[in-house]
């Protein structure tokens, strides 16, 4: 699968960038790496141009907080990126916060995965299990 | 006159440029007349001093090739397409993002090359009906096809006499232009040969003649030679139609990686003498202008005066609505980073116009009102054309 990745705002948290690049390959992803300092609208473009199914942003010290709330917006405007498999992790908020006040928030901007201060590995899992949830989902409804 | 001496001939769109070792000679066109025997009339005994094989000419006066351009997004596609045909001599460009074709209107004018960009070579599927649908109405001249790979089979099947051009876009979403590039600069070269006015210049001249924005792209990097210039540098054409822009790859922040060291921006309806009533019209519609004509102690009805004093106005605006088109003010499809700028280099016309002074006036102004700074880049004037003449003589060097 074909996965579109980066950076949101400005952020230049580069080393959790390469390593998030790293663990994909070994998945066995085809990764589209954005880097650092990635817009919101480079992002979904990226996975116009790549056919990617999944766009996985990452995000330090709560940068993505200001870029989330434009996701559903944004996204909207793209007539074909409703299968979009929208991840997001890092560290979401600014200070301190609860995962169960983050999480809810960040779907409502659009997310269908938020891992606020997972490991790397803990929410790449989560993303496969929902990548097979869904295909039983959509096979069930074939 | 020595052995070696060349005539260097420039045909804009409304002055030509004639030019050899001892000076220098710029004329206003005369419509009425073939060019030809507009500049034998006008420089004839200098042309009558040079051997065929001496006299090297370039040319803008065919108007530019106009492009139309569909791609798939505005950060990739459209955008790398665009860069690769402004640095390729295309003036006129529009474009159209695919998944709203249907709300686009037909352009009304030929246009000369249809430019069909999206996707890495791996995606599928890309255009279908609505672009060929869209194609069957809309008159043009070429159509080349520079996407996936994937979909070049599906276009040639649709699209009559489409030439299919490798990806402008690799697997890693970086820009290759090679090939877009070159295809289009033939495209140019052909429109200039093919034109009339421009084929009986070929009685004075046994060299190719070629698009003077090619010219002066060639003569940047030895821009030093001749000027005080310190990078990053943006250089200001202001002509009679368009407006040419050509700046240091280092005061764009983006996504473009190439090999370039600058890049060429234009602005087709920014002129101050066959595009006035546009450049008038894109003052009118700017915030800040009355407030700039208030500062040049002028009124609005400058506008409508044919006196020298409202070319020099014109061009002061031209100055500071393409600075404003080129900022985050008014964003283009880049915007420059025009704090870091240290040299502003005018050629063209304007330099035979406006003082240094009346220009570094309009660019403080324009520094403080829009950018709120102080910042002052060096204004360095191009007054002898020296940078066409570089760029012609470099261009002999390599033949």
């Amino acid at each position: 699968m074909k996965v579109v990745t980066g950076v949101v705002g400005n952020d230049i948290h580069v080393v959790a960038n390469r390593l998030m690049e790293l663990s994909l390959h070994a998945r066995g992803y085809e990764v589209f790496n954005l880097g650092v300092n990635t817009y919101l609208e480079e992002f979904f473009d990226a996975a116009v141009e790549t056919g990617a199914e999944i766009l996985l942003i990452s995000s330090l010290n709560g940068e993505a907080e200001g870029w989330g709330r434009e996701v559903k917006q944004l996204k909207a405007k793209y007539k074909y990126l409703d299968n979009l498999v929208m991840m997001i992790g890092g560290n979401l908020t600014v200070g301190s916060g609860h995962a169960e006040d983050i999480i809810p928030k960040y779907k409502n901007y659009g997310f269908d995965l938020v891992c606020h201060q997972v490991d790397l590995n803990t929410g790449l899992d989560l993303l496969e299990t929902f990548i097979a949830d869904r295909k039983i989902t959509e096979s069930n409804q074939s | 006159m020595s052995q070696d001496e060349k005539l260097l001939i420039d045909v804009g769109s409304t002055y030509f440029k004639v030019s050899t070792d001892e000076n220098i000679e710029q004329h206003f066109r005369d419509f009425g007349k073939d060019i030809l025997d507009d500049l034998v009339h006008k420089c004839g005994k200098t042309i009558d001093r040079f051997e065929k094989n001496d006299v090297h000419i370039c040319s803008s006066a065919n108007g530019g090739l106009s492009a139309l351009i569909i791609g798939i997004t505005h950060s990739y596609s459209l955008k790398y397409a665009t860069n690769i045909a402004f640095n390729s001599g295309i003036n006129i460009i529009d474009t159209i993002l695919y998944q709203n074709i249907e709300d686009y209107s037909l352009p009304s004018d030929l246009v000369d090359v249809v430019v069909i960009v999206g996707g890495i070579d791996t995606k599928t599927d890309i255009f279908g009906a609505n672009l060929y649908n869209y194609l069957e109405k809309l008159n043009y001249s070429n159509v080349v096809f520079s996407g996936s790979a994937s979909d070049a089979a599906n276009l040639q099947e649709h699209v009559d006499d489409v030439v299919i051009l490798p990806n402008i876009i690799d697997s890693r979403l970086h820009i290759i232009e090679d090939h877009l590039k070159e295809y289009l600069t033939n495209l140019y070269q052909q429109d200039i040969e093919g034109k009339e006015d421009i084929k009986n210049l070929y009685d004075i001249t046994a060299n190719q003649i070629f698009p003077t924005p090619y010219i002066v792209n060639r003569a940047l990097p030895l821009i030093d030679a001749s000027f005080s210039v310190v990078n990053p540098f943006i250089l200001l054409d202001v002509g009679g139609a368009t407006t040419d822009i050509h700046y240091s790859k280092d005061l764009v922040d983006d996504n473009i990686v190439t090999e370039n060291e600058y890049d060429r921006l234009v602005f087709k309806k920014l002129g101050v003498y066959k595009s006035r009533q546009s450049l008038i019209f894109a003052a009118q519609n700017n915030e800040f202008v009355y407030e700039l004509l208030t500062h040049l102690k002028v009124t609005e009805n400058i506008f409508f005066e044919q006196t020298e004093k409202a070319t020099k106005v014109l061009m002061q605006l031209a100055i500071f609505l393409v600075l404003c088109k080129i900022s985050n003010y008014s964003k283009a499809y880049i915007s420059l980073k025009l704090l870091a700028v240290n040299s502003i280099v005018l050629t063209g016309g304007i330099t035979k116009v406006l003082t240094t002074e009346e220009i570094e006036d309009i660019i403080a102004f324009f520094y403080k009102k829009i950018l709120a700074s102080e910042h002052r880049p060096v204004t360095i004037l191009d007054s002898n054309y020296d940078i066409w003449t570089i760029g012609a003589k470099e261009k002999q060097l390599c033949l």
